[in-house]
């Protein structure tokens, strides 16, 4: 009893240690940077309004059909869901009160004026490196440029304890501590501009970089295990492993990264799901010379040891499927559903329908989006580059049987080689896509 | 001691708990299907229609017959060059090979025929119908009456139809309503075509083309597209299509092919654009409409 008493006593020491050192890091971890700005500078706001762009902040700050950065957007994480904030200049309930220390300190540290810890869900760990210029021109941009909306803050649906926010500071002096941006070694100043983006304001490792048991990316720039950049899970989506490397980006060239970035689209694929957002949103508003040096950085990502290049088999389906055989698991269903769009040579129709053959979404090693997007169907991004955005519709209506032979055939044939899709896979993406969050707060009065 | 004892237990209990019923939790799968009504001559429901999966053809006695038929009329071009002169496929206008609503779909199409159609004035059955597709929408040739190609695309349809007796229909339309009092404007259908048609179609109607040169989009007008027999020549009977069926690949749930996108004005406007560019004529065309009763919209 006596052990019990001090192991008690323990514990609640290292409590009030860890509580105390978590609140007190805002005075002792984040010095303000209490910069004056001048907001009313219209090339400051110009750029501003270019780097949120690259920042991509309207996405996740926005509902569909609502005011820009007046947040309500939901991001569905494994303790529940996360509601974007009001980031419009509203003194009430936006950041209209914020000065250029509060904003720098929320936006790169992640702690609000008042102290509290803001989730990770908003990636400021990303954030880290930008730089202060690009950091006060975003700020002359918010002040001068977005309209201030009043709109009430939205809980999360996280629940106690698990949604107190004072531990985050342990997490943020473990996985977000101060650093600068370091250009990645004997690099040139094209690539060096595509590393700053890449891991600072787009974010990219945020949905593209694998997590770590407590929701961190487990690198926020080049590493040697080189685990940046090389793919990960998020709300039932793969987003791809974007390291220059097999089933990465070693099949696309600079020419249609770019080209995808900027359109959404090129002959062999189409943005889908959250990149879809990215696209319509951010990328297509970057210059040339930027998406260049963000395909380029990209391409310049080393492959993993053991993943060596991802060569096509032999398209033996193509014939097949000419000469009438319909006979391998899941052709027939192929023909029936599929050939209409992606047609029996699996080449889709260029920059309209995307491609199956060649398509590394289609043969990732995780097959999660190739799975959502066939239950759930997908939309490309609009962008000024192609007059209509066409829409994949969802196959729900098929049976668990037939997509898993489906998508088994899919990732198996043009020369396409990749794992078979088991019932299960598909059974398990139905409960994730039934459980999503609602993505927005609803408006007041609905 | 007891209470530590007891604490475990339940801690074990939980846990077997949360495990079994995550276990336990239904596995989700497709709904069933709720199929569309089968309608007697009072258009009273006497039953339901599913639309069958083409695995279902595999237990049929014809399996090969039904299969050469469906791809027959998904492939036209390239399997029946010297009936076909048009860039065109029979799934070019019938989508989804005919398993669809309000797109010229198949699944009433035997119970249809024979029947005396206008145009003709006289009675025309499937093989005579399906003849006229050719010789009009395919700008081609009849195929022969009494041929495998022609038995095989029947044989598909007689699928389809799923034993629905012949005085009873499925409950789906040949081609969705539209406003056929509405003024075309070929000015505004250019515009129309420009935005919503072109990406497809190519801008000057020209259809788009795999790596074999077989049809993806078909031509819309010019020496490859339909010639002015066809049904879709006429700007409303396309303006019906047009509304129903185009642009496809436009909602996240549904079947391919259900347009919904355009007004009826802007699908008449674009109908009467396209249908009315130059196109093949249609020498038989005097021995349309016998009796008179021409449509308004013939483009003869």
């Amino acid at each position: 009893m006596r052990f019990a008493k001090y192991a008690l006593l323990a514990c609640a020491s290292a409590l009030a240690i860890g509580w105390g050192t978590a609140i007190s890091t805002q005075w002792w971890l984040a010095p303000k940077r209490a910069a004056v700005i001048d907001i009313t500078d219209p090339a400051l706001i110009a750029r501003g309004e270019y780097v949120a762009r690259a920042g991509d902040c309207v996405a996740c700050h926005t509902v569909p059909g609502g005011a820009p950065f007046a947040g309500g957007l939901g991001l569905q994480t494994p303790m529940g869901t996360i509601y974007a904030t009001n980031i419009t200049p509203d003194p009430e309930t936006g950041i209209g009160s914020y000065g250029y220390g509060d904003f720098e300190r929320a936006v790169r540290q992640g702690v609000r004026p008042d102290g509290a810890h803001l989730y990770p869900a908003m990636p400021y760990a990303s954030y880290r490196v930008v730089s202060d210029a690009d950091m006060q021109a975003l700020f002359a941009y918010f002040m001068s440029s977005v309209t201030p909306v009043s709109k009430e803050n939205q809980p999360t649906t996280i629940p106690w304890p698990a949604s107190m926010r004072w531990p985050l500071a342990w997490w943020n002096m473990l996985f977000s501590s101060p650093r600068d941006f370091t250009p990645p070694e004997g690099a040139d100043e094209v690539i060096t501009r595509g590393a700053y983006l890449v891991e600072g304001l787009a974010h990219c490792g945020a949905c593209h970089t694998p997590r770590g048991l407590a929701y961190e990316e487990k690198a926020l720039s080049e590493d040697a295990a080189g685990l940046f950049l090389s793919g990960s899970v998020l709300e039932g989506w793969y987003a791809k492993n974007l390291r220059n490397e097999d089933t990465g980006l070693a099949t696309w060239s600079e020419a249609e990264l770019v080209t995808f970035l900027k359109t959404g689209r090129n002959d062999r694929t189409a943005a889908f799901g959250s990149m879809s957002d990215v696209v319509e949103h951010s990328l297509q508003h970057l210059t040339d010379a930027d998406l260049t040096a963000i395909a380029r950085y990209l391409k310049s990502l080393t492959p993993r040891e053991g993943r060596e290049e991802w060569r096509p088999n032999e398209d033996l389906t193509t014939a097949t499927l000419r000469a009438g055989d319909f006979t391998a698991p899941g052709a027939l269903t192929y023909v029936e559903h599929c050939t209409a769009c992606h047609r029996l040579d699996g080449m889709g129709a260029p920059q309209v329908y995307p491609a199956l053959k060649g398509n590394s979404m289609v043969f990732a090693d995780d097959p999660s989006s190739l799975i959502q997007i066939t239950l759930a169907g997908g939309r490309m991004p609009e962008t000024p580059a192609h007059p209509m955005a066409f829409v994949m519709p969802g196959f729900a209506h098929l049976t668990n049987a037939d997509l898993a032979e489906l998508m088994t055939y899919i990732r198996n044939s043009w020369g396409n080689h990749a794992s078979p899709v088991t019932e299960a896979d598909i059974a398990r993406m139905r409960h994730e896509i039934a459980n999503k969050p609602i993505h927005y707060a609803p408006e007041a009065g609905r | 001691m007891k209470k530590t004892f007891l604490l475990t237990g339940a801690a074990v209990v939980a846990l077997g708990a949360a495990v079994a019923w995550v276990a336990t939790r239904p596995a989700l799968d497709a709904a069933a299907p709720a199929g569309i009504a089968i309608l007697d001559a009072y258009k009273s429901e006497v039953g339901r229609y599913v639309i069958p999966p083409d695995s279902d053809i595999l237990a049929e006695p014809n399996v090969d017959q039904i299969l050469y038929g469906k791809r027959l009329l998904a492939d036209t071009k390239r399997l029946l060059p010297d009936n076909v002169g048009a860039q065109m496929n029979c799934n070019s206008c019938h989508m989804l090979d005919g398993k669809i609503d309000a797109a010229n779909g198949y699944i009433n199409t035997v119970n249809f025929y024979p029947r005396v159609m206008p145009r003709a004035a006289r009675e025309v059955d499937l093989e005579g119908r399906i003849n006229g597709c050719f010789q009009r929408s395919m700008n081609g040739k009849p195929l022969d009456r009494d041929g495998p190609e022609m038995k095989a695309m029947i044989a598909y349809m007689e699928w389809l139809r799923q034993d629905v007796p012949k005085d009873q229909r499925v409950d789906v339309v040949n081609a969705g309503v539209i406003d056929e009092s509405l003024i075309p404007d070929p000015v505004r259908g250019q515009a129309v075509y420009a935005a919503k048609c072109a990406a497809c179609h190519g801008g000057n109607g020209e259809g788009t083309f795999d790596q074999f040169g077989d049809v993806i989009f078909p031509p819309l007008w010019g020496d490859d597209s339909f010639n002015i027999g066809a049904g879709m020549a006429r700007t409303y009977k396309a303006a019906q299509f047009v509304k129903w069926a185009m642009p496809p690949a436009m909602h996240l749930t549904g079947q391919l092919g259900q347009g919904g996108v355009l007004t009826d004005q802007e699908a008449v406007d674009v109908s009467e654009y396209f249908t009315h560019m130059p196109r093949p004529d249609f020498a038989p065309k005097a021995n349309d409409w016998p009796n008179g009763n021409k449509p308004k919209d013939a483009r003869y």
